[in-house]
């Protein structure tokens, strides 16, 4: 139980947190570089999960995507899949925020230089943009990792808990403390602090470490 | 070679520039006081500020027309800058900062060969001072191989001896690359010693364009907030104890002593006021300079009038109106020119 947790956890997170990247630092150059109608209303809903019980967030989950939910059966509910959706809407804000401010540090003149010197906006945001963002970037993923990890709620509303299956590090130390499996609980506590503090460190090592 | 044209109306904000000027291959600067306009001038040029109207074309190129709608973006528009603050790539070392825009099989080592930086090649940008920056921010611009070449005053952040070693260099690296160079500076001795022409800029107007040596100093006074009316630049031919010679093309003037080495270029400045006007030769005076001329012009000044006189060198000397009818000044009139060698200053 308590390695298929772990396991399921580092996965979940994993795969989240890759989701919520790629999407979130898209989001937050189109926040930070392009002024369209409502972007601050876009903001707003993307940051909504921030503010929100995850159960709410969780139930909305249902609502869009549950077996009669408004884009038709999915068969999305109780599969690990699921749990990375979950896990991802939670962590996407953080990430947003993160990938927003990065880029919006970096001197717009530096792309005007990287045009005159001959290259489009793709050109420029891989090979100027997303490495002068990516100290931020990393901080993002950092802290939607952790949030991944600790996703509860809106995970228990989506995907439930299943033993082996959907049920995440903080779901079985929930189980294991109401069952009264002190001992379970405590070493699955200490799994979960112990991928914290490597998170932790890695996110002090990106503050200290050069641009 | 290609020229640079620009018939332009910009509006930014309640601002609005309208320029029209063309700088051929050379060096031609753009002067003019903060909020005069250069820097909108060089976003629309560069392509990220769109005119509201006109027309600006670069060789046999349209880059925008307003009536066809044609506006090439920046990066098809083969026009570089280098900013104030140079804006290398923080993240590239400096030998990549200028293989980013290279083009065709250039090492980027020759280009930093170029402007004296090939030893900084493997420093981040973090690790060079003001002046390295703008080398390789030179080289790098120059080495995606522009067709002109955009300086938002590149210099002005540094110190004179660094601004004034890289003034040579800027003059040699245009040379080399017979691409126009349009390079906005406040500094008037920069614009003399680097400019072969200049654009002079006041509240988003061209007021006054032409060969640097030939703009009428009086009005880039009034123009740039430059303080003096002549701003002359020559070459010396000998320093001695009983001061310098400069030649300023054509007019060789005795100075004070000015401690330059021959051959080296100077800017003098001279005011209006210290030049004496004679309708006859003058003899045994005590001024150093006693120079023939032709009067070219009357201007109307703050007290007085300017009149221009060519010696073949244009100076200004600032006279009362009651001598401009006692001696009958009138275009054309041959006159002479007495300048104490005191008079001159050395604007560097």
């Amino acid at each position: 139980m308590i390695r298929s947790a772990l396991l399921i956890s580092l996965l979940v997170a994993t795969l989240s947190t890759a989701f919520a990247v790629g999407l979130g630092s898209a989001a937050g150059w189109l926040l930070a570089r392009r002024a369209f109608p409502g972007r601050e209303l876009v903001d707003a809903l993307l940051s909504l999960p921030l503010v929100l019980p995850p159960t709410v967030t969780g139930y909305y989950l249902l609502l869009i995507l549950g077996r009669r939910g408004w884009l038709g059966d999915l068969a999305i509910p109780f599969t690990l899949g699921a749990c990375v959706i979950a896990a991802t809407v939670m962590a996407f804000p953080l990430v947003v925020r993160a990938a927003r401010v990065a880029f919006e540090e970096i001197d717009p003149r530096q792309r005007l230089a990287a045009f005159s010197l001959g290259h489009g906006s793709g050109s420029t945001f891989w090979q100027v943009e997303l490495p002068l963002a990516r100290r931020g970037l990393a901080a993002g993923a950092a802290l939607g990792f952790a949030r991944a990890l600790g996703e509860f709620g809106a995970t228990l509303m989506l995907a439930g808990n299943i033993p082996g299956r959907t049920q995440t590090l903080p779901l079985a130390i929930y189980e294991a403390a109401m069952t009264g499996e002190n001992a379970v609980a405590l070493a699955l506590c200490l799994a979960l602090t112990a991928v914290s503090v490597v998170v932790l460190l890695f996110v002090g090592r990106l503050g200290r470490g050069r641009a | 070679m290609s020229t640079l044209t620009a018939d332009i109306r910009v509006t930014r904000g309640g601002f609005s520039l309208e320029a029209a000027f063309s700088a051929p291959p050379g060096i031609t600067t753009v002067v003019g006081v903060s909020g005069a306009g250069k820097s909108t001038l060089l976003l629309a040029l560069l392509g990220d500020k769109s005119p509201a109207s006109g027309r600006i074309g670069l060789g046999d190129r349209t880059l925008f027309d307003g009536k066809s709608g044609i506006d090439v973006p920046v990066h098809e528009r083969r026009i570089g800058i280098v900013f104030q603050d140079a804006l290398l790539f923080p993240h590239l070392d400096a030998r990549r900062n200028v293989a980013f825009g290279m083009m065709g099989g250039d090492r980027p080592e020759a280009w930093l060969e170029r402007v004296g930086a090939v030893s900084l090649a493997a420093r981040r940008p973090a690790d060079l001072s003001g002046g390295e920056r703008q080398r390789v921010a030179l080289a790098r611009a120059l080495a995606a191989r522009p067709e002109a070449l955009l300086l938002d005053e590149p210099f002005s952040a540094l110190d004179p001896a660094a601004r004034s070693s890289l003034g040579t260099l800027l003059v040699a690296l245009q040379r080399e690359a017979g691409v126009p160079f349009l390079h906005v500076t406040h500094d008037p001795g920069e614009a003399l010693r680097v400019g072969d022409r200049t654009i002079a800029l006041d509240r988003g107007r061209v007021v006054a364009q032409g060969r640097t040596t030939d703009l009428l100093s009086g009005s880039l006074r009034r123009i740039a907030g430059i303080g003096s009316d002549n701003w002359l630049r020559g070459t010396v031919l000998a320093d001695g104890s009983d001061g310098t010679r400069v030649d300023l093309g054509g007019t060789v003037v005795a100075t004070a002593r000015l401690h330059r080495a021959a051959g080296e270029v100077v800017v003098l400045a001279l005011p209006a006021e210290d030049v004496l006007l004679a309708r006859g030769e003058i003899h045994g005076t005590s001024a150093r300079n006693v120079l023939a001329g032709e009067v070219v012009s009357l201007d109307a000044a703050d007290e007085g009038v300017d009149v221009v006189v060519a010696t073949p060198v244009r100076l200004r000397a600032r006279v009362t109106r009651a001598a401009v009818s006692e001696l009958a000044l009138v275009p054309g009139a041959r006159v002479w020119l007495l300048v104490k060698a005191s008079a001159f200053r050395a604007a560097d």
